[in-house]
């Protein structure tokens, strides 16, 4: 599963610090516990200490019998045998709490006026135990604030951070090199995504300029071309009238054909390289059957040739808007496309649907190779007079206008639609 | 007739030269701006000729000059370029037509003809082949007096093949002439067989001489002979 950049940073955040909870909490616990215990033992430590030192060594066994009569947790008792100072943790029955309880119970050996006694002192723990629990709580309390807090600032600072990244990555999705819109980053002030954005502008700068090149490449090598054309033109006009013989005017004829052919396969190209130089904006309504209308009678003139029959199935009136000399360029081309790719003695079906105009033909009894049919220069059969970029126009015009061209063979005719 | 041509290409100045000078066209050239200017200003023209794209100038600033000097030659711009703007800017500057390069001789030769028809309209706009005679104005066409009843592209052909009497016509120049704007789509020109046929039949029907001529493999010949 593809994951979000900041969802990845923060999620990996989280499981540490979980991680590092779930190992802190029993280890800071017992720390805790340890620190209260070592304190308590320098509690009874001092508190032996000091009954030392405040001269309880004159006791008399009255005195002492006294002192362990009022006192509970410190008590004088005869000699138990202890060398010296020993604390150790104990559980004892509490009367008061009707239960047994942890203490710290300290063994140490006294010498009272000349006689060894057992000096004990015990402290409760109880108090720890509630103590501990709630530094614990309370540190644990800190934590995680200070986690949720981290994360917060992280999440906040990290949108902040990547939003020239999203902002880049937003642009160049959107980019496309034959639009003349160059995508405009948002200055940062973070060095990668300046390298970035900087390395993606040099990138577009370069390859635009290619494209650039090439377009325009192709636009003047279209017109330089006219000239020659020209010349050549008026040469073969100017030949013609010379008195020939039959040889020579076959020659000259066909010469015709070929100079027709190279004008006709260069206006394409300069019309090809028009479109794509967007030299046509402007839009209007245009009423497709009405065009159709007005020029079936050409159509028909060339269609005659091979005794095709034209049938019009105006269903509904296809208004739409767009250029109009693309739309009479798109329109033209696909009916000469149905008449040069027909056989003899073919038909035509024009179809104007709501929002879709169909030119299917007779022709060839296999359907067309779809994937190159649209490219340039591509011709489904090489003796046909076409020059390979009727279609393409007729591609570049749709993907101009956002309509959508497609190709189906069905029951033997070749359909192609044009959906507005 | 006098015309002036203003082209940098030489050997196409020449080709139009030669072409025009059987159809009693005399035909003056010019290869730069400076020269053409000068010409102008020395000499009337029936027709100039004018290539936008000039070694030392700009072709519409010539038209800027004619329309200054109040000059009433008709141009005909003759012109690689053929975008629309351009070709609206060649109009708005006094141009009176527009051809595109490559073109063929035959139809410079025909509008040139109409445009001098146009410029020198007296009253009278007839134009008179032997018997045949075309009113150019009600577009009627009479053979002996006798009304021909001819289509548009007919009647197109019929002056298209008078004006470039006694030169062979391509079949490609025919199409183009007759198809207009749509000429350059067409990859096949056959379909001028039926309209040369229909007109040879409607003239023969109204006793008019058979003055097409087929020339073998190339096309066509309006000729007297």
């Amino acid at each position: 599963m593809k994951m979000k950049l900041l969802t990845k940073t923060t999620n990996s955040f989280l499981a540490y610090a979980i991680i590092i909870l779930l190992i802190a909490a029993p280890l800071f616990y017992f720390i805790c516990q340890q620190l209260y215990i070592y304190e308590t033992d320098e509690v009874l430590h001092f508190h032996k200490g000091a009954f030392i030192q405040e001269s309880h060594r004159n006791f008399t066994q009255n005195d002492i019998d006294l002192w362990n009569k009022y006192n509970h947790e410190v008590m004088i008792i005869p000699d138990m045998g202890v060398r010296k100072d020993s604390i150790v943790g104990k559980m004892i029955y509490d009367s008061i709490a009707r239960e047994k309880e942890p203490f710290r119970v300290l063994y140490a050996p006294v010498d009272i006026n000349g006689k060894r006694y057992t000096y004990t002192e015990r402290i409760n723990l109880l108090e720890m135990e509630g103590m501990v629990f709630s530094i614990a709580g309370m540190f644990l309390f800190i934590i995680i604030i200070l986690l949720i807090g981290i994360i917060l600032i992280s999440k906040i600072t990290a949108v902040k951070i990547w939003k020239p990244f999203y902002d880049t990555l937003n642009q160049i999705h959107d980019f496309e090199i034959d639009k003349n819109k160059a995508p405009h980053f948002i200055p940062t002030d973070i060095d990668e995504f300046d390298r970035l954005n900087k390395s993606l502008e040099k990138l577009i700068e370069k390859n635009t300029a290619i494209y650039q090149n090439q377009r325009e490449f192709v636009e003047n090598a279209a017109h330089e071309l006219q000239t020659p054309l020209a010349l050549f033109q008026t040469k073969i006009d100017t030949l013609a009238q010379l008195d020939l013989n039959k040889d020579q005017s076959e020659v000259v004829a066909s010469l015709n054909t070929d100079v027709s052919r190279l004008n006709r396969l260069n206006k394409n190209l300069l019309l090809l390289s028009k479109i794509e130089n967007e030299s046509f904006l402007e839009k209007s309504t245009i009423v497709v059957n009405d065009y159709i209308k007005k020029h079936l009678d050409f159509f028909s003139e060339q269609a005659d040739a091979k005794n095709l029959t034209i049938n019009t199935e105006f269903t509904s009136t296809l208004t739409i808007n767009g250029n109009p000399a693309l739309t009479e360029v798109l329109i033209n081309n696909l009916f000469l496309n149905a008449i040069r790719h027909n056989e003899k003695n073919g038909k035509i079906i024009i179809t104007t649907l709501d929002n879709e105009l169909l030119f299917s033909n007779t022709g060839q009894d296999t359907p067309l190779q779809i994937e190159k049919l649209f490219n340039r220069f591509s011709k489904t059969n090489s003796a046909s007079q076409g020059n390979g970029l009727g279609l393409a126009i007729i591609k570049k015009i749709t993907e101009l206008n956002n309509w959508k061209i497609s190709y189906t063979f069905y029951n033997n005719l070749h359909s192609f639609s044009v959906k507005f | 007739m006098k015309i002036l041509i203003i082209e940098d290409e030489l050997e196409i100045a020449q080709s139009i030269k030669n072409y025009f000078k059987t159809n009693g066209i005399q035909c003056e050239t010019a290869e730069n701006y400076n020269l053409a200017l000068n010409k102008i200003e020395s000499y009337d023209y029936d027709c100039i000729l004018l290539d936008l794209m000039l070694p030392d100038g700009d072709g519409f600033d010539i038209l800027r000059e004619l329309k200054r000097k109040n000059k009433t030659e008709g141009v005909i711009v003759v012109s690689a370029k053929e975008t629309l703007e351009t070709r609206l800017e060649g109009f708005n500057l006094g141009a009176d037509d527009y051809l595109t390069k490559p073109f063929h001789l035959s139809e410079l030769l025909v509008r040139m003809q109409a445009l001098i028809r146009r410029k020198n309209f007296k009253g009278n706009n007839n134009i008179i082949f032997n018997e045949i005679t075309i009113d150019i104005f009600s577009k009627s066409v009479t053979v002996n007096n006798i009304k021909l009843d001819l289509t548009k592209k007919e009647l197109d052909l019929l002056l298209f093949l008078i004006g470039n009497e006694k030169k062979v016509l391509s079949k490609a120049a025919i199409a183009e002439h007759l198809s207009g704007d749509m000429a350059d789509m067409l990859d096949n020109h056959d379909f001028i067989y039926a309209h040369i046929k229909n007109l040879k039949k409607k003239l023969h029907q109204a006793g008019s001489e058979d003055y097409i001529k087929t020339v073998y493999g190339l096309g066509y010949k309006w000729e007297n002979e």
